[in-house]
């Protein structure tokens, strides 16, 4: 392992779908010679690109789980997390974003920002990571990386500055101008592994000069001695202009702009040198952990290998040798027969096997020092645990860790497929913390809940193959929320008098909306009406009420129960009949409250040549959509759409059909609005045949 | 109750174009200003109260994404809300939102015969009907002469109403009424409302004008530029 900790990159390669993620990591392994041969996404030998290891990640030419290697290049030792694009994954996606110190942000040079673009960028910016920006298919027709810095300029508020210009563009390119050294670039060789650098020509020149000054100028804020340089009207040399990026760039104030084309090997030696130039080292990035022993204050962490062990576990994967868990050293070193401390147990940890993972390959290490990234095996932890060292209580900042929306009744076909699906739930919802599995009190039907259809289906897809489960699918529903829309308030006495100590509790005050999504109890109560030790009694009997709505069943939100008065009876008052009377209190208002049930919205934006905008916004507006609006980039519109998740089961095939294939759609979860009542009379339907027949 | 409150603001009643709004017959409006005075919050105010009014309005706009026009919308109903029961207002900025399409073009791939198929497209398949257009960003030049007329034609025939926010340059006349004849190519019904935004001190003037001079038996609205919501009536 290198120790030269300034010469180490941790980066994330993140983006919207088909930008080319895995494209550009396969490149990067193979002329950091970690591979030998390169091998495409979905290409025609069968083989899929290295880092989508999985069989059906191969088959449907998508990333599903963000996979690890490292490579080397000029001598630092550059740590890859490929991430996936699709939004239904996007827990894998702040996984590795939590971890790293600086990204590869891919833009498609046609499609520029697209919708997944800018929820990579809100993830960014949520973990404070550095990135760059790769202009990526600059050989395709319509190619325009300067459209695209625009974008990344007006859409993400970037400030991004190109840092070289194509030669060339579509079926033209043939490299880059470096407007840092002032060369210009081609790629040559059957994979463009022969660099040739030429003078720039004389057509090209002109712009390049004027884009290098747009970069100077960029730079100049971020080092006085370039200013100095500008004014002086002195020669500006690399090394000071690289330093002035880089600065801007770690402090996340600029975003130097890279192109080519990962496809056709064009240009991506230079991205990995912009990753060494520009992103920072794990010692120049500030981490903090909360420490648990002084109220949660953040505490700095050296970075150190000397100081107390603080690392990570962001990621779990099971497999055939046992629990894998991926860790990050942030401080400290973690050594093959140590013990630590899981700051969430408390427990010692030994620490047997660790590994650094190449994809699906593993290979053995001694240790893992400050900065690095790791596996180890048979730790048992959850995902986001942290793993300290001798004395220190400290505990890393949690994941961000969006809520499941849409959930699929599941069954096993035969008895064997029962375990099956046991054994494989089991490891899914452990791995994955937006991935949920439970069995409804009701039907008694193993119900799974995720982020979108594709996660779901690919989690049965899985079972199929992995586990070889049978699985027989019921129809997706949507997590749906019941909330209330008035205040109403509410006195109800419990009173129960069957022999023996009696039950009495006497609960009053009122429930009113709230416009988040939250539970907020409130106790008003003075004088004594209920003993203040019944108070958390009457909270919990509340609380049990919020899990199944009494009008569809469904969860409630969006609610404040205040108690302003009651009443307790010295031998017959208990724990018990303040919590019998909370949920008569719950029942009484509920309904007078006039309830009202709200669905999950998904902001969906659909990218389709313009001739077929017609038609597909026509398929929104027949599933209920909103449509926002839509945006025309030269032959493609983006339309952009507010839809409830419950219309969009099945949109995938219906809109590949309807395009012959040339649209692409993203989705995530924009809001909860309330159901309108055409729709709720359908839903009520549902679910009264459904409590019906049990199924 | 809200709806009818915020209706009372609407910038088009107090500049005595509602009549001219309502009649049908294809009526150009234009906010004319040098660069950074407030068009765009100007026409978003016509917009919202055309929505609240039940009217279905398309938004175009050259160059600016989706999203950043719906963040005009959002901050100018906020603005225009604040007072008001924010529960309430959320509600009906919900409903409000139906009546709204943005469709946004890059300036390289914007063309009037584009906007026409892309309008026809909207309206023959049911996916919108629009009452009002506001066409946002676009540089209006004499080269649009006959575009213009066409555009006019095809309002007339679908009877909608559609407002240009224009932009002088320094190199231009002070006067803008003549900027605007220009882009008629002399024909001066091309845009029969006018309306121009004038920095003035700590505020920004509204004067309504007509194709021959400036009226003046009203007052001109005075909008505040920290909100760039019309704020009061300067008397004179």
């Amino acid at each position: 392992m290198n120790n030269l900790t300034q010469k180490v990159r941790n980066i994330g390669i993140s983006a919207h779908i088909d930008s080319g993620k895995t494209t550009l990591t396969e490149r990067f392994l193979y002329f950091t010679k970690k591979i030998h041969r390169i091998h495409e996404v979905k290409g025609k030998d069968g083989v899929g690109a290295t880092m989508d290891s999985m069989e059906l990640e191969k088959e449907r030419g998508i990333t599903i789980a963000s996979a690890a290697t490292y490579c080397l290049w000029k001598n630092h030792e550059i740590n890859i997390i490929d991430t996936p694009g699709h939004v239904d994954f996007t827990i894998e996606v702040e996984r590795a974003l939590r971890v790293l110190d600086g990204a590869i942000l891919v833009l498609c040079s046609v499609g520029g920002v697209q919708s997944q673009s800018i929820t990579v960028d809100q993830q960014m910016k949520r973990y404070q990571v550095p990135c760059i920006a790769f202009v990526n298919k600059c050989d395709r027709s319509g190619a325009d990386p300067f459209r695209v810095i625009n974008q990344l300029r007006e859409k993400l508020n970037h400030n991004a500055v190109a840092i070289q210009i194509p030669i060339g563009l579509e079926a033209d390119l043939e490299g880059v101008i470096d407007l840092i050294t002032m060369k210009a670039v081609y790629f040559d060789g059957e994979f463009g592994d022969v660099i040739r650098e030429e003078e720039i020509p004389d057509s090209l020149m002109e712009t390049a000069v004027e884009k290098r000054e747009e970069l100077i100028d960029a730079a100049s804020v971020f080092s006085d001695e370039l200013t100095e340089a500008v004014i002086e009207e002195t020669e500006i040399s690399e090394t000071l202009l690289t330093a002035a990026i880089r600065k801007g760039t770690i402090q996340r104030k600029l975003t130097p702009v890279v192109m080519g084309s990962a496809y056709k090997n064009k240009g991506i030696q230079l991205v990995l040198d912009a990753a060494n130039q520009f992103l920072p080292s794990p010692i120049e990035v500030d981490n903090q952990a909360l420490n648990l022993d002084n109220n949660e204050e953040p505490l700095h962490l050296s970075g150190k290998k000397e100081d107390p062990l603080v690392a990570l576990a962001f990621k779990l994967e099971d497999g055939q040798f046992g629990q894998l868990t991926y860790i990050r050293v942030y401080q400290g070193d973690i050594k093959k027969g140590d013990t630590c401390i899981n700051v969430r147990t408390g427990k010692k940890v030994k620490i047997g096997r660790i590994v650094r993972m190449h994809a699906d390959q593993m290979e053995d290490v001694e240790k893992i020092e400050a900065g690095y990234i790791g596996a180890l095996f048979g730790v048992d932890c959850v995902s986001g645990d942290t793993f300290a060292g001798p004395g220190l209580n400290v505990s890393m900042t949690s994941m961000h860790i969006p809520e499941p929306v849409i959930s699929l009744s599941i069954k096993a076909k035969d008895n064997a497929s029962e375990s099956n699906m046991a054994k494989a739930l089991n490891r899914f919802t452990k791995e994955d913390p937006t991935f949920n599995t439970f069995v409804s009190k009701e039907t008694g039907e193993t119900i799974i809940s995720g982020m979108g259809e594709l996660h779901l289906e690919v989690y049965i897809e899985r079972m199929r193959r992995e586990y070889k489960a049978e699985i027989i699918t019921g129809e997706p529903s949507v997590a749906y929320r019941e909330t209330i829309t008035c205040s109403t308030p509410f006195d109800y006495v419990h009173k129960k008098q069957t022999g023996g100590s009696g039950q009495y509790g006497r609960v009053a005050g009122y429930m009113e909306p709230l416009e988040e999504d939250s539970f907020v109890f409130e106790n008003k109560v003075t004088g004594g009406s209920i003993p203040t030790q019944f108070i958390s009694a009457c909270e919990k009997g509340f609380i049990s009420c919020l899990e199944k709505g009494p009008w569809m069943k469904y969860p409630v939100t969006g609610i404040k129960i205040v108690i302003n008065d009651g009443a307790a009876h010295s031998v017959d008052s208990s724990e018990m009949a303040f919590q019998a009377a909370a949920r008569g209190a719950f029942l009484q208002a509920y309904f007078k409250a006039q309830p009202v049930l709200h669905e999950p919205i998904m902001k969906v934006v659909i990218e389709t040549p313009a001739e077929f905008q017609g038609n597909v916004m026509g398929s929104l507006n027949q599933r209920r959509g909103m449509i926002i609006g839509s945006h025309d980039v030269g032959q493609i519109t983006a339309i952009e759409a507010q839809v409830p998740l419950s219309e969009m089961f099945g949109y995938s095939t219906t809109l590949r059909s309807m395009t012959q294939g040339k649209a692409q759609f993203s989705m995530e979860f924009f809001t909860y609005r309330q159901v309108p009542k055409s729709v709720l009379e359908s839903i009520e339907k549902k679910n009264e045949k459904k409590t019906r027949t049990g199924t | 109750m809200l709806k009818k409150q915020l209706i009372l603001q609407d910038p088009l009643s107090f500049l005595g174009y509602e009549t001219i709004d309502t009649d049908k017959k294809g009526n150009f409006g234009a906010v004319i200003s040098r660069a950074g005075v407030g068009k765009t919050a100007f026409l978003v105010q016509i917009a919202i109260s055309s929505m609240l009014k039940d009217k279905n309005v398309l938004h175009i706009s050259i160059q600016d994404p989706v999203d950043k026009v719906n963040l005009w919308y959002k901050e100018m109903f906020l603005n225009l809300t604040h007072q008001h029961d924010s529960k309430q207002s959320k509600q009906l900025w919900d409903s409000l939102l139906s009546k709204r399409f943005i469709m946004t073009f890059e300036t390289e791939s914007f063309d009037f015969s584009k906007l026409i198929a892309r309008i026809d497209e909207l309206i023959s398949q049911n996916i919108f009907a629009p009452q009002l257009i506001i066409l946002d960003g676009l540089s209006l030049d004499n080269s649009m002469q006959s575009a213009l007329n066409r555009l006019k034609e095809y309002s007339r025939q679908n009877k909608f109403t559609i407002w240009f926010s224009v932009r002088t340059h320094r190199h231009q006349s002070d006067d803008p009424v003549s900027v605007l004849r220009e882009l008629g190519g002399g024909d001066a019904s091309l845009f029969n409302m006018i309306t121009q935004l004038v920095p003035d001190k700590d505020k920004i003037q509204v004067k309504r004008l007509s194709i021959d001079r400036e009226i003046t038996d009203r007052p001109p609205l005075l909008i505040d530029p920290s909100t760039m919501m019309i704020k009061e009536t300067k008397n004179h």
